[in-house]
């Protein structure tokens, strides 16, 4: 029987040795990672539908009231901004989430009926709402939920409203969205005579000039005829409106929480390991074993938890992602994609957590006198 | 570090060697001056508390003397010689108490000492089943510590001590958990080593037999040597 015993698989059988704690704190590192991995990658794909939508609609500039954080904007104003020479059209709108059962929100819309955002949509089924009617349109992932059709009634904060026409959207936010008449939606919300945002279509970039240059002079213009709003071009809007920068904070909280407890587990683990081996480590010393050798095993322990766990919450987070795509409630908000970039940074995190906790506990180990840590009982 | 020894040249030497516990309230070592040969065997024997293993550890570079320095080979241990380095390569340490790692196996606790001197894997892998074979532990090597008899894991301690092939045995007390026959058998096994190997060996001891039948003979009392 060949035994060959390695630094990794010295480090192993030590992890091995106390298999409820080592399973403990995997749990520990795991659910950190797993809620960055489900959090953050929830708040970037949400980020991601937005720019999608963005782009499908056609929508090159966003104007929002500047410096606040909830954006009201009298509606009048368009007119100013269509006055712009480089705009082409201008789309008012409201956007809320709302409760539509008590089990299931969704993103609610308000348009005018001649938007141009509804010429990228597909109608499956129904007619495009009319202004001034209590009509809406409903995504077909939300319509799916719902269990609703054509014809059928929906009521929304307390007003009833007839599913005019089901449509298929590119993104999640439109799947599973509803879209009813700006005037609508301006009286469920309180908002009569104020929007949102304005989203605006330039004309064509003049040749020679880039899309980038095209779309900043463009905003700078709309700002400047419009004193105390703010032109934001799409890509930059689609990852600071509200609802985004509210789910990057809470994302980036929760996890940022969540990893700090799973660091702890791996950095009490690592203390009390090295408390428990003292003696141990007192016979590496005398065998000859640098300080930088213990460091290195207690350190190789620790990262081999960090990254065991960062496996493990990787698959719990997109696990979690799937589910929640898949749940009516989270729907029409949550995309279960993930880019690789995201997987690779949250396995460096908990590769790096594993470290971060593993340090002090590695440097108290390797300061130990072999003399006194062979004396220890 | 490491130039040919001639036996009989000098191999260790402590000048002056003074160690003081608990903020000097407690000497455990009083000034001690020894000189030991290279292939020389030297048994150190005392009443408990004499400081017999305090001089062991500060000979074998396991711990630091308050006063006094010790020199291996004319170099002073922690000034021109690094103490991880002598330890890994130039003694091998024998305890009274076996110290083997309970999770390994006996050919892994050997190989552990050379994980600190950079040796291949296969090699140190053959390396450790042959040495435990010379031990007469060739059908043990995969036994964990708490499957062996004590004087097993003596056995296998020694030959973990050995791993690196040093220049020194330090034994301290090698025999203290062992019974008469198992006793006998692994002193028989040292001095084997040591004229087989040309090795130094230095055995603490408090039997009386062990030390009277050692070339040389340190008696140790109040941290002075006496003869």
């Amino acid at each position: 029987m060949d035994s060959q015993l390695s630094f990794t698989g010295f480090a192993w059988k030590n992890l091995w040795r106390r298999r409820l704690r080592t399973l403990l704190t995997l749990v520990g590192i795991t659910m950190g990672i797993g809620a960055f991995v489900a959090l953050v990658g929830f708040s970037r794909a949400f980020e991601h539908e937005w720019m999608r939508m963005y782009t499908s609609s056609g929508i090159d500039i966003a104007v929002v009231q500047r410096n606040l954080l909830s954006s009201s904007i009298d509606e009048s104003l368009a007119t100013k901004i269509s006055a712009v020479p480089d705009v082409a059209q201008v789309a008012p709108m409201i956007f809320n989430l709302m409760d539509l059962t008590p089990e299931v929100n969704a993103l609610v819309y308000g348009w005018r009926a001649n938007s141009y955002e509804l010429d990228s949509l597909t109608l499956l089924s129904g007619h495009r709402f009319h202004d001034g009617a209590p009509e809406i349109l409903l995504g077909d992932l939300l319509a799916s939920n719902l269990g609703k059709k054509a014809g059928d009634m929906l009521s929304i904060q307390g007003t009833s409203f007839t599913v005019a026409g089901i449509y298929h959207g590119s993104t999640a936010l439109e799947a599973g969205a509803v879209i009813m008449p700006l005037d609508q939606m301006q009286i469920i919300a309180g908002m009569e005579g104020k929007v949102t945002a304005f989203h605006v279509k330039l004309r064509p970039a003049p040749a020679g000039e880039s899309y980038d240059e095209y779309v900043k002079g463009a905003s700078a213009a709309i700002e400047a005829a419009l004193p105390g709003t703010r032109a934001y071009p799409a890509a930059e809007r689609a990852a600071n409106n509200q609802i985004v920068a509210l789910a990057h904070s809470v994302a980036w909280g929760t996890s940022a929480i969540a990893l700090l407890i799973g660091i702890l587990g791996i950095a009490n683990t690592m203390a009390m390991s090295v408390f428990e081996r003292t003696r141990e480590i007192g016979i590496l010393r005398a065998l000859g074993w640098k300080g930088r050798h213990v460091i290195l095993l207690i350190l190789t322990e620790a990262t081999a938890l960090g990254f065991a766990g960062g496996l493990l919450g990787i698959a719990v987070g997109w696990g979690a992602l799937r589910l929640l795509s898949t749940l009516p409630q989270t729907a029409s908000i949550v995309s279960a994609s993930v880019s690789p970039l995201h997987l690779f940074e949250s396995l460096i995190i908990a590769i790096a957590s594993g470290l971060l906790a593993g340090a002090y506990p590695a440097w108290r180990g390797a300061r130990l006198s072999p003399v006194e840590a062979l004396r220890y009982e | 570090m490491s130039s040919p020894i001639s036996a009989g040249s000098l191999i260790l030497e402590a000048r002056g060697l003074t160690k003081s516990y608990d903020e000097g309230r407690v000497e455990a070592l009083r000034g001690v001056d020894v000189k030991i040969d290279a292939g020389e065997y030297v048994a150190i024997s005392g009443p408990s508390g004499s400081g017999k293993s305090t001089l062991l550890h500060l000979l074998g570079g396991l711990d630091t003397a308050t006063q006094g320095q010790v020199f291996f080979k004319g170099s002073q241990l922690g000034k021109t010689v690094d103490l991880d380095s002598y330890r890994s390569h130039q003694v091998g340490f024998i305890f009274q108490a076996f110290y083997l790692l309970p999770t390994l196996r006996a050919v892994e606790n050997v190989q552990v000492a050379m994980l600190a001197v950079n040796q291949r894997a296969n090699h140190r892998a053959g390396r450790a089943a042959a040495l435990l074979e010379e031990m007469g532990l060739q059908a043990r090597m995969h036994h964990f510590p708490n499957q062996l008899s004590a004087g097993e894991r003596q056995r296998v301690a020694i030959a973990r001590a050995l791993a690196n092939d040093p220049t020194i045995l330090l034994a301290d007390e090698p025999t203290g958990n062992l019974d008469s026959v198992n006793s006998a058998h692994i002193m028989d096994l040292l001095r084997g080593i040591r004229e087989q190997r040309g090795m130094t060996l230095i055995i603490v001891t408090h039997e009386n037999d062990i030390a009277h039948n050692a070339p040389r003979h340190i008696r140790i009392r109040d941290g002075k040597i006496e003869s």
